[in-house]
């Protein structure tokens, strides 16, 4: 049902202002509704007169249940719940929803934070996030808010977060979301430093997942980021890589990923350009022939003095 | 390849130029109306994708290419700067206690004074000394830029790059990339977001929104292209060392996760996405071409999949681009992908023609245009991008383009042969200015 102002009691004291859509040949223009076209102009008379009252708070909601990008009216909300003292649990309650419904919307995000620090506590939280994540488990705005939280509550040392961050990778080994806040916990909490003993065990958890799958690039890509972070030469990695990859066994190959990171290291070993050629042309040629180029590429490379690619 | 498929894929010039002209003249359908602050994107796409395609002179007349020229100065708010659309502004109404409610903001700036651009405005009537003395503001003492700017001064919206890439631009607009004061407004702290850039640099060389966030083509593209106007980007092996912060940190990384983008997962069909298996075999994983080999890793699942031998089913012809690891091709990522390769000189490193097929033949649309993934209809986002890429990679009917800044190259030579331009940035030298001064002087005594 349409909800409109013009014979509602409750606003007949407000004139709407209608928009001005600056001359004959505005950009751009829309085939706005009548319910939108009518509930904005009631905005833009409420907004004027700075009007905080439980009415707008309901026209707030109207608005961004059409247009929920519509900047200015989550501040103007945020005002009005601080000016008439609403509670934010029942903010929070309205939040959850409507978060469902717009899922990529940035504004929604950014009126969390505001109610959730102001509140000053993470329950239910992760309730939420689960329910987001069920529709989809890789939306950005949710990590980067998993995120936000953890950092907020100081949630990095919780055994919590990495026992629920551990189960999002078994569930879809391929998440590359949970991969990379697995990496924010584990050395984002440690201002990316990583002892090696640490490393060692992260190293330990990673290859069982590549085990799992070995053509899969996130746990890969977050191995070689821990290895950085614990100031560890990839070539600690040769004997695992060549599990999965033999330049000698060139049709033994289980994962381009390890031919790729088979290629650094020998690039860097005295006298093994040859197999770093052959690992390049392998992927270039056969394992990975749509980035062709690129393998080319790092195979000219070689010949360069001092460049590690 | 087969030369035969490569015929049928064409660009439907014609259609694409129905298909922008009737967004031009006719109003947008209903559910855009979820974008209604977004009006002035939508109003850049619009005219710099009909000028992409050369018809933009033939699609309006003068009166309506002043008509529109007067609707982007409708929305620039009096201390200066662009609202993105009509929507906020109380006309008469406006005052000192409502103004807050409709402020100037980075995108609406950002792209109205584009939109100016490309309709050959000199942009003589922006107010270009203060919307340069509010991007001052509109910086975080960490470096990032945000969306608009609170009464109390607060700075309000994302600490992404996208807004950093906004006011970079804004800046590079009306100011080149003069570092330092400029005419007396002091400029943005350039160290601080170089260095606000390189800490959202992630372990796997792409940028993500914040420290530790997951990296994601958007803000990759975003950050690098900011980086770019500020003239920031990494100096090639030639250029003379000099201290100056750069960014991004770490190049070869940084063009490993950019050709990592490309995908043989065209459409969620492709069941990338696969749960529970434990095995990747040659069906759970498009990436993995021809090969996999279930030996060692075998699970009962992966052996019914493969049937204990690897299938060849791929199919090399087309290449789409993702915005993250493991996730499915999407026609604006062609552009988030490519656009930082070319600014970082290494386009060269992906292979451009699968490429091209890939938008040509699945996300083209025949209503013209592009969806965002095979089979999708068409929206102005997927359709301006994904054109953008087509014109980047020197499609012949196209205008050459500045993909960081969505024009052409006509548009951004006009912009850079304005004289109040070439004056700040020092583009005339003494000699041609007095020629031009002199020659204002004689055109006013005639």
């Amino acid at each position: 049902m349409p909800k409109f102002y013009h014979d509602d009691e409750a606003w007949a004291d407000i004139a709407p202002l209608p928009q001005d859509d600056g001359g004959l040949h505005p950009l751009a223009a829309i085939s706005y509704s009548d319910e939108y076209s009518e509930a904005m102009g009631y905005l833009r008379a409420v907004m004027a007169k700075n009007e905080y009252s439980d009415r707008v708070l309901g026209l707030t909601e109207h608005i961004i249940s059409m247009n929920p990008a519509h900047y200015t009216v989550w501040l103007y909300r945020a005002n009005t719940i601080s000016e008439i003292g609403r509670p934010l649990q029942d903010e929070i309650a309205w939040l959850n929803p409507t978060a469902l419904k717009h899922m990529k919307n940035y504004q929604i995000w950014h009126h969390r934070h505001t109610i959730i620090d102001a509140l000053g506590s993470a329950d239910g939280e992760a309730e939420f996030i689960s329910s987001m994540l069920e529709k989809d488990s890789k939306n950005y705005h949710v990590w980067s808010y998993r995120q936000w939280l953890v950092k907020r509550f100081d949630l990095f040392d919780k055994p919590e977060e990495l026992e629920w961050t551990h189960s999002m990778i078994e569930s879809d080994v391929r998440n590359n979301s949970a991969w990379n806040h697995r990496y924010y916990i584990v050395v984002g909490g440690r201002e990316g430093k990583l002892s090696v003993e640490l490393a060692k065990q992260e190293i330990g958890y990673t290859q069982a997942a590549i085990r799992k799958a070995p053509q899969n690039q996130s746990p890969w890509n977050y191995i070689l980021g821990i290895l950085r972070a614990a100031e560890l030469p990839k070539s600690t990695l040769k004997d695992f890589t060549c599990e999965f990859a033999d330049v000698q066994r060139p049709e033994e190959v289980y994962s381009s990923h390890a031919l790729d990171i088979l290629a650094d290291i020998y690039a860097e070993e005295e006298n093994s350009k040859e197999n770093a050629a052959k690992a390049l042309e392998l992927l270039a040629t056969k394992y990975d022939p749509i980035r062709a180029n690129y393998w080319n590429y790092r195979k000219g490379l070689l010949d360069q003095p001092n460049i590690a690619a | 390849m087969a030369p035969a498929s490569f015929e049928t894929s064409r660009l439907n010039h014609a259609r694409h130029v129905k298909y922008w002209r009737r967004n031009l003249k006719t109003l947008l359908p209903q559910y855009y109306t979820s974008n209604d602050s977004n009006r002035m994107l939508l109003a850049l796409f619009t005219v710099s994708a009909l000028d992409i395609l050369g018809d933009l002179d033939a699609a309006l007349s003068a009166e309506e290419r002043q008509d529109h020229i007067d609707w982007v100065y409708s929305c620039q708010v009096p201390e200066g700067g662009f609202r993105p659309w009509p929507g906020s502004d109380f006309g008469k109404l406006r005052n000192q206690e409502n103004k807050k409610w409709d402020p100037a903001h980075i995108p609406g700036t950002f792209f109205a004074l584009l939109t100016l651009v490309v309709l050959r405005d000199d942009l003589q009537k922006v107010k270009r000394r203060e919307i340069l003395e509010w991007l001052v503001k509109m910086q975080r003492p960490e470096g990032s830029f945000g969306e608009t700017l609170g009464s109390d001064g607060f700075v309000h919206g994302g600490h992404d790059s996208r807004f950093g890439y906004m006011a970079t631009a804004i800046r590079w607009i009306l100011r080149g990339n003069l570092e330092g004061s400029c005419e007396g407004v002091p400029d943005i702290d350039v160290d601080q977001f170089v260095t606000c850039v390189r800490a959202a640099e992630c372990y796997d060389g792409g940028i993500s929104e914040a420290p530790f966030s997951e990296a994601h083509g958007g803000f990759t593209c975003c950050a690098i292209a900011a980086l770019a106007f500020l003239d920031r980007l990494p100096l090639s092996p030639s250029q003379k060392p000099d201290r100056v912060i750069r960014g991004v940190s770490d190049v070869p990384k940084t063009l490993h996760w950019l050709v990592s983008r490309q995908t043989l997962t065209l459409d969620e069909d492709d069941g990338l996405d696969t749960y529970n298996d434990e095995t990747d075999s040659s069906e759970t994983c498009h990436d993995a071409h021809t090969f996999v080999k279930m030996g060692a890793y075998q699970s009962v699942q992966g052996n019914s999949n493969s049937k204990g031998r690897p299938h060849i089913h791929y199919e090399l012809e087309w290449v789409g681009m993702n915005g993250r690891c493991n996730k499915v091709a999407d026609t604006c990522y062609a552009y988030w992908s490519c656009v930082p390769l070319q600014l970082l000189g290494r386009l060269d490193i992906v292979d451009r023609q699968p490429i091209r097929k890939w938008l040509l033949d699945k996300t083209q649309h025949m209503v013209g245009g592009f969806g965002k993934v095979t089979g999708d209809p068409p929206d102005l986002y997927h359709s301006f991008l994904g054109l953008l890429v087509i014109a980047m990679f020197g499609e012949p009917g196209l205008e050459g383009v500045d993909p960081a800044l969505c024009i052409t190259n006509k548009a951004k030579k006009h912009l850079e042969s304005l004289s109040w331009r070439r004056r700040l940035t020092g583009m005339d030298d003494a000699q041609d200015e007095g020629i031009t001064l002199a020659a204002e002087r004689m055109h006013i005594q005639a």
